[in-house]
């Protein structure tokens, strides 16, 4: 029975102190209001916050913008309490959420910062800095205007935005929209620099640069030069390609990568390559040291291609002499003789191929010196016995059947 | 009683610090370790109560070494910088060592001067030299040099049972285990249980008549007399060993040694690495080796017995690898932590009393009478003379070994390093060297970037470095395989890493780099070149470190000074207690037992002469073996060897000595005819192994085929080349080789090129992103892409194009998931792609996926290295799908594009052609792309091959490639979905830039082969230019 009643009287006092606190909030929500009527401020003006109290009690008022929240302490005057915002935050332009920390934290409401219609410095943004001829691609040019106090400025105020290329000069109005100005700047045809600025109420951004480059290249033609038309494997020809320009007449930038595929009268591809300079590419290649055929055709890959063109090379090593001396280990070959008879320039590749028993067991390869050359067969590798032995040399080949190595 | 000083202690003092204080300064600073314990001051100086260091292995403990040292050198940097502190510390050792001799001296022999002898002969005792002058290791020497202090306190502990005793040996215990931790574990082995046995002697002695009479009963009963103050002082140094730094403790038992084992000489076969047996045996020993006999039966006398048997160990574990036992008796995990030449360097200090013992009694003892009667006075001066001869040169002999044999690289500037990593920002980014040497340490020392690599190879953390048996990536080289693999993997991912900048000292390492993705920076004044990686982020600003406990960090910044402090307070106040005279200094313990040094053994003599006629008889036959390896005329092989050996080490005059002077062939042609031969073999190469098949035609003319390994940094190379050699008066020697004759047309050539430069930053502005100043990445498009597998391993291949108007650096990074989209691997582009790319042209690649090599089991590791080998990662689940993520970056360098396929011919799947340089640059190393086609010209796979032999200008090269013969390549994904250009997708690229794109539009100008799985191919050709000019 004393447990039943113990509980009943901690019930009831419970129930007792929750009205307690009810009948509070009340008296408490009744006593503050707010003075202060005005809701906009231009920004940097001073912010003061007053609330008419019954209570002699300081309280403290939260308040954030967009940079962030703080608390503010109050100062009482005869049942005023005035809240000096502090000027971090009427520097900043948006709204002020504020709130009054009393206990029920029901007094709250809404400030708006409005931005200054002046300018005192521009952000200029302008990129990518370069883009490609043709009127695709365009690069975007964003202004924030802003006031002293590094606030953007009011919407819809007026940028003009001016652009130098090549022999115009134009200039757009824009108006600041969502606290920026903006507008895409698309390239025109030609290639070229355009220089960009822009200015408002007075104020002048500096100068930017935007780079427009050619677009890809389109077909072009080949030519090739050379010495003499002589497969001697030492001069080199030169291919030439026309200036390569794109579909916009531009030419192509410098450094432009050519690949010239070169087939041979066997089929086989051998590959030089060149790069652009005021879009002619050049590329060199040895002659080769025997008759041959070239069909030649250059490409920028994927992009674009040349005419095909064929030029030949005549043999010049008609016939070469083969002699055996010292047991028949030294071969001496040569004179090596050109199309004037005279002796082969230094360099030309021999290749003496030896077959033992009819398979190939070793290949060297010489090159010939003031047109003449020798290989030796060292003993210790080419032990005593009959080998057969095939020279080649300049597309030309030599067979010897049978020489006895002793 | 009297007390005076002892002349010997003074002069060995006074020498000591005139011969080892003036020479530190020429040998310090090039030992393997004093620079690694600068690194550690410099990192106490900086922070001393914070263990945790950035800057190396992307962090680690500093908690992982003993600090007394240096901590001490830090805090005497604040007075004059750390070299200062180095040396001050250096000094301070000097004198503890000498100090530390005498005093473990008189403690064995009782004899002042005997115990002078000793620390005069220790002064130049090689091994203290060596550990100093060679090695650098002064923790260990200032260690043991404290250790021989506390000796003579511990045994008056053991023997009177005063408690100051105690505390005085504890005092220097405890300094003892804060600057070396391996010291006083195995010292408590080698050192001080063989002191308790000889205190036990001692003390049964004095309770029988003479040493004859203590017997095994007297010993024990002694003992257990003795066992409280044994096992006291056992349990209180055991205390101390773990207090004194229990954070090391802490550490090494959160991050437990579970790496690959580092090769170190110490534990190689002595007789088969020589060298090693120079540096790690017949160095420390020295001039002990003579007397190792007399050492050995002083030492197994009564009293020595345990002393005996601790320095018989000790010489079995300093043989190494020699002999099977040290291993059996460390077991195989102690055998490869430890290094063994520390047992040889205790062994020598253990010796060292027995050697002023010998001395003194050879000088002005029995020794001399014994000799002087028997075998008289002049042979007693020539023996003096041959030891001290001996003496003398050992000494200079390790003293010189720096000088003749470099173990480090010149020294190097590093202030220019230093200025360039404060310079914009660019220390921002790790960096790695190649080629420092241990002065690494001393770069990281100076500067506050941070390196992936590092000195402490204890404290690594990457499983890339503790899976490989290399100390440092910067000298991978001398690693072959581990090596280089290991490198190759921080050089291809290198955003992994955030390394951007290599600092090299070393040209071997250039085509790896080049290769790589690397481009050359600029060389700095001091010779080093800097190279970088475009598209590297920089450091985080937040980096992960392992945090410890505050006390333990308070523990450790205070505790070793402690015990310095109190060591001083108790030791130095009895040094002044004495020196005013205050208290009469009673008599210690161990003078009482002094030996009558009336009669030397005979047959001790007899067995030492007979030791040094077997010593000098080895010496000189290893002196003659040695004289026939060398000498490089003597036999066709040595000539060919030597011949090799001098091009390896480009000694051309050297390798001009071995051609047969008849040929009539000037050095000067020589020089210009080797000098013309660049590339990878003849400029990147390190002689591996060589071979010989010598076939005699007569005796003076023979033929050889040699075979040749080469090491290079990209691949190895095997040689076959065929060598004429002939005898002339005696001597061989070889032909000389046929020169290529090739001769351009004209004299003087002219070319036009496009160059770039990019000033990187307009404005000298700190500001770190002005927006004005960086370039617009060039925009690169992925033609084609598709994930392969051939030949059991997975590799995304495909093309790339540059469809900018600006040259372009291209990093390609894959990664392959599984078909729940789970990411199973990623890596990047190594040696299968065109790293820079000019406007518009296009490259194959291929992206090999390599695991962490060799990270499974330690002996698939293979034994010789093929740096072009990768171990693939494995896959525990098919990869089915592939996203591949491409950067570009301006780049103005390594652009040169002027090499032409000039002739091509196939035959037997094998292609032969030429290469034709046709502009200004030479071509170091060519190398070929080679991209197959199947039989519907779709790509497949692509190879590559790097051409031997370099390409001069305006001349040709000859190639041959071997087509890959089993063509059987399975395309699992060929979805380009998921191909990303600078972060943007590549279709949206594509589809705006080169919207009319002629696809495959190439695929008619391929080289078509006969081969069953293949239609045809592509040849690329990518060039690295060694010195652009």
């Amino acid at each position: 029975m004393q447990i039943k009643r113990t509980y009943l009287l901690l019930l009831g006092l419970m129930l007792l102190s929750s009205f307690a606190v009810v009948q509070h909030t009340k008296v408490v929500s009744t006593e503050i209001k707010l003075v202060s009527t005005e809701t906009e401020f231009e920004v940097g003006q001073p912010i003061v916050l007053r609330f008419s109290t019954s209570r002699n009690v300081p309280l403290d008022l939260y308040c954030s913008n967009s940079y962030g929240s703080t608390v503010i302490s109050s100062s009482l005057k005869n049942n005023t309490l005035e809240f000096v915002i502090p000027e971090n935050i009427t520097k900043k332009i948006g709204a002020i959420n504020w709130t009054l920390l009393d206990e029920t934290k029901s007094l709250s409401g809404k400030l708006h910062v409005l931005p200054k219609p002046e300018v005192v410095s521009m952000e200029t943004y302008i990129g990518p800095p370069s883009i490609e001829a043709g009127g695709k691609d365009y690069t975007t040019l964003v202004v924030i205007p802003t006031d002293s106090l590094d606030n953007p400025v009011p919407t819809n105020t007026l940028v003009d935005a001016k652009f130098q290329f090549l022999d115009s000069e134009e200039g757009f109005d824009i108006f600041t929209k969502n606290l920026i100005a903006y507008r895409n700047i698309y390239s025109k045809r030609p290639s070229g620099r355009m220089l960009v600025s822009s200015e408002s109420i007075g104020i002048n951004s500096k100068e930017y640069t935007i780079n427009v480059m050619p677009s890809i290249p389109t077909d072009f033609k080949i030519s090739a030069t050379r010495p003499h038309d002589y497969a001697d494997g030492n001069q080199v020809t030169t291919f030439w390609t026309t200036i390569i320009k794109d579909e916009y007449n531009n030419v192509v930038s410098d450094g432009t990568f050519v690949t010239f595929f070169i087939k041979n009268k066997k089929g086989h591809m051998l590959k030089t390559t060149g790069t652009t300079i005021d879009g002619i590419a050049n590329s060199k290649i040895i002659h080769p040291d025997f008759a041959d055929k070239w069909s030649v055709k250059a490409y920028v890959d994927g992009m674009s291609e040349s005419n095909s063109i064929s030029i030949s090379y005549k043999q010049v090593i008609k016939d070469f002499d083969v002699e055996f001396s010292e047991h028949n280990r030294l071969i001496e070959i040569g004179p090596l003789q050109s199309f004037m008879d005279q002796m082969i320039p230094d360099g030309l590749h021999i290749k003496l191929k030896i077959y033992q028993k009819n398979t190939l067991i070793n290949t060297l390869t010489k090159t010939s010196f003031n047109g003449y050359t020798s290989f030796k067969l060292k003993p210790a590798i080419y032990q005593n016995d009959d080998y057969n032995f095939s020279i080649e040399t300049a597309g030309l080949s030599k067979e010897f059947k049978s020489i006895k190595l002793w | 009683m009297k007390e005076t000083s002892n002349k010997y202690l003074i002069s060995a003092l006074l020498l000591g610090l005139a011969f080892h204080g003036s020479s530190i300064f020429f040998t310090l600073e090039t030992t393997y370790d004093a620079l690694i314990h600068l690194f550690f001051a410099d990192h106490y100086a900086n922070s001393w109560f914070e263990p945790w260091n950035y800057e190396w292995y992307t962090g680690f403990t500093v908690q992982s070494y003993p600090p007394l040292v240096h901590q001490s050198i830090g805090l005497l940097s604040m007075v004059g910088g750390l070299k200062f502190g180095m040396f001050s510390v250096a000094l301070i050792a000097i004198v503890l060592f000498i100090t530390g001799t005498y005093r473990f001296s008189l403690l064995m022999t009782g004899n002042k001067t005997v115990s002078g002898y000793a620390c005069l002969l220790a002064v130049f005792s090689s091994s203290f030299v060596e550990t100093l002058h060679i090695f650098g290791q002064l923790p260990s020497i200032v260690g043991v040099s404290v250790l021989m202090h506390a000796l003579p306190e511990i045994y008056l502990w053991l023997k009177t049972g005063k408690k100051w005793y105690l505390a005085t040996s504890l005092s220097l215990i405890a300094v003892t285990v804060t600057s070396h931790h391996v010291t006083p574990i195995f010292g408590m082995v080698f050192f001080i249980f063989p002191l308790i046995g000889m205190v036990i002697m001692d003390v049964s002695r004095e309770q029988v008549n003479t040493m004859k009479e203590v017997t095994f009963k007297i010993f024990l009963n002694t003992f257990f007399k003795l066992f409280k103050r044994i096992v006291s002082f056992g349990m209180l140094s055991l205390v101390l060993i773990i207090g004194c730094i229990f954070p090391y403790w802490l550490n090494s038992k959160a991050n437990p040694i579970t790496q690959v084992p580092i090769p170190h000489g110490s534990r190689d076969n002595f007789l088969e690495i020589t060298s090693s047996g120079l540096v790690f045996f017949l160095i420390p020993w020295g001039i002990l080796l003579i007397l190792l006999p007399y050492i050995f039966y002083r030492y197994y006398s009564k009293r020595y017995l345990f002393f005996g048997l601790s320095v018989t160990i000790c010489t079995i574990l300093g043989t190494g690898g020699t002999t099977p036992v040290p291993l059996k008796m460390l077991g195989e995990t102690a055998f490869n932590i430890l290094t063994l030449d520390r047992f040889t360097l205790w062994a020598s200090i253990l010796s060292i009393p027995l050697m002023g013992e010998f001395a003194y009694r050879f000088v002005e003892g029995d020794l001399k009478t014994l000799i002087q009667t028997k075998l008289g006075a002049v042979y007693h001066r020539i023996i003096g003379g041959i030891l001290a001869g001996l003496a003398v040169f050992m000494v200079i002999f390790t003293m010189s070994l720096n000088y003749f044999r470099p173990s480090q690289p010149q020294k190097i500037k590093m202030l220019p390093i230093v200025n360039f990593l404060n310079q914009d920002d660019h220390d921002k980014w790790r960096f790695l060297t190649l080629g420092f040497g241990d002065q690494m340490a001393w770069l990281s020392a100076q500067t506050d970037a941070m390196t992936v690599d590092g000195n402490y190879h204890s404290a690594r953390r990457l499983p890339e470095l503790t899976t490989r048996p290399i100390e440092r990536l910067e000298n991978s080289k001398f690693k072959g395989v581990a090596g280089i693999g290991s490198l190759q993997q921080f050089l291809t991912t290198p955003e992994k890493y955030n390394l951007k900048y290599i600092f090299s000292n070393d040209k071997f390492y250039d085509p790896i780099l080049y290769f790589c993705g690397w481009q050359r920076l600029r060389q700095l004044e001091n010779g080093i070149m800097v190279w970088e990686r475009l598209n590297i982020p920089p450091v985080s600003a937040i980096l992960p470190k392992e945090d410890v406990a505050k006390w333990l960090k308070i523990h450790w910044g205070i505790i070793p000074f402690l015990t310095v402090l109190i060591a001083f307070v108790l030791n130095i106040q009895m040094l002044f207690v004495l020196a005013l005279k205050t208290r009469v200094k009673p008599k210690p313990d161990f003078l009482k037992f002094p030996i009558a040094y009336t009669k030397f053994n005979r047959n001790v003599l007899r067995i030492t002469h007979l030791w040094s006629l077997i010593l000098a008889i080895i010496v000189f036959y290893g002196i003659y073996l040695f004289y026939l390896k060398n000498e490089s005329q003597i036999s066709p092989e040595n000539a060919i060897v030597a011949y090799y050996d001098a091009l390896d080490f480009k000694e051309f005059e050297k390798a001009h000595s071995l051609i047969d002077p008849n040929s009539n062939i000037p050095i000067a042609q020589y020089m210009l005819e080797i000098s013309v031969t660049d590339g990878l073999l003849s400029s990147y190469a390190k002689m591996d192994a060589i071979e010989t098949e010598i076939t005699a035609l007569n005796d003076s003319t023979v033929s050889a085929k040699v075979t040749s390994q080469w090491i290079t940094p990209l691949e190895k190379i095997e040689k076959v080349d065929y060598k004429s050699l002939s005898k002339i008066k005696g001597k061989w020697f070889l032909q000389p080789d046929d020169l290529n004759n090739d001769l351009p047309p004209d004299q003087l050539y002219s070319d036009n090129v496009t160059k770039y430069f990019n000033q990187g930053r307009r404005r000298i502005t700190t500001e770190a992103t002005h927006h004005e100043d960086i370039l617009k990445q060039p925009v690169l498009e992925v033609i084609q892409a598709k994930l392969v597998q051939f030949d059991g391993s997975y590799a995304i291949i495909g093309e790339v194009q540059n469809i900018d108007n600006v040259p372009a650096d291209v990093i390609l990074k894959g990664t392959l998931y599984n078909d729940d989209n789970k990411q199973l691997a990623t890596y990047n582009a190594k040696y299968h792609v065109k790293h820079k790319l000019m406007p518009k042209e296009s490259s194959s690649f291929r992206i090999n996926f390599e695991g962490i090599a060799w990270s499974k089991t330690q002996d698939s590791i293979p034994d010789t290295f093929n740096p072009d080998e990768f171990t693939p990662v494995e896959f525990e689940e098919q990869p089915t799908k592939f996203n591949l993520q491409v950067a570009g970056n301006v780049s103005g360098s390594d652009l040169y594009k002027n090499v032409v396929l000039s002739d091509v011919n196939i035959k037997d799947c094998m292609l032969n052609g030429n290469l034709f340089n046709s502009g200004i640059q030479e071509i170091t190393i060519p190398q070929l792309l080679i991209t197959y086609y199947d039989n519907d010209q779709n790509m497949v796979w692509v190879d590559h091959m790097f051409v031997k032999a370099g390409v001069r200008q305006q001349r040709k090269q000859h190639f041959e490639y071997p087509i890959i013969i089993d063509g059987d390549v399975k395309i699992i994904n060929d979805d380009m979905k998921n191909i990303f250009v600078n972060g943007l997708p590549n279709e949206d690229i594509s589809d705006k830039i080169v919207p009319n794109r002629i696809k495959n539009h190439t695929n008619a100008e391929l080289q078509p082969i006969d081969h069953l799985d293949f239609s045809g191919i592509k040849i690329e050709i990518n060039t690295y230019i060694g010195s652009p000019n």
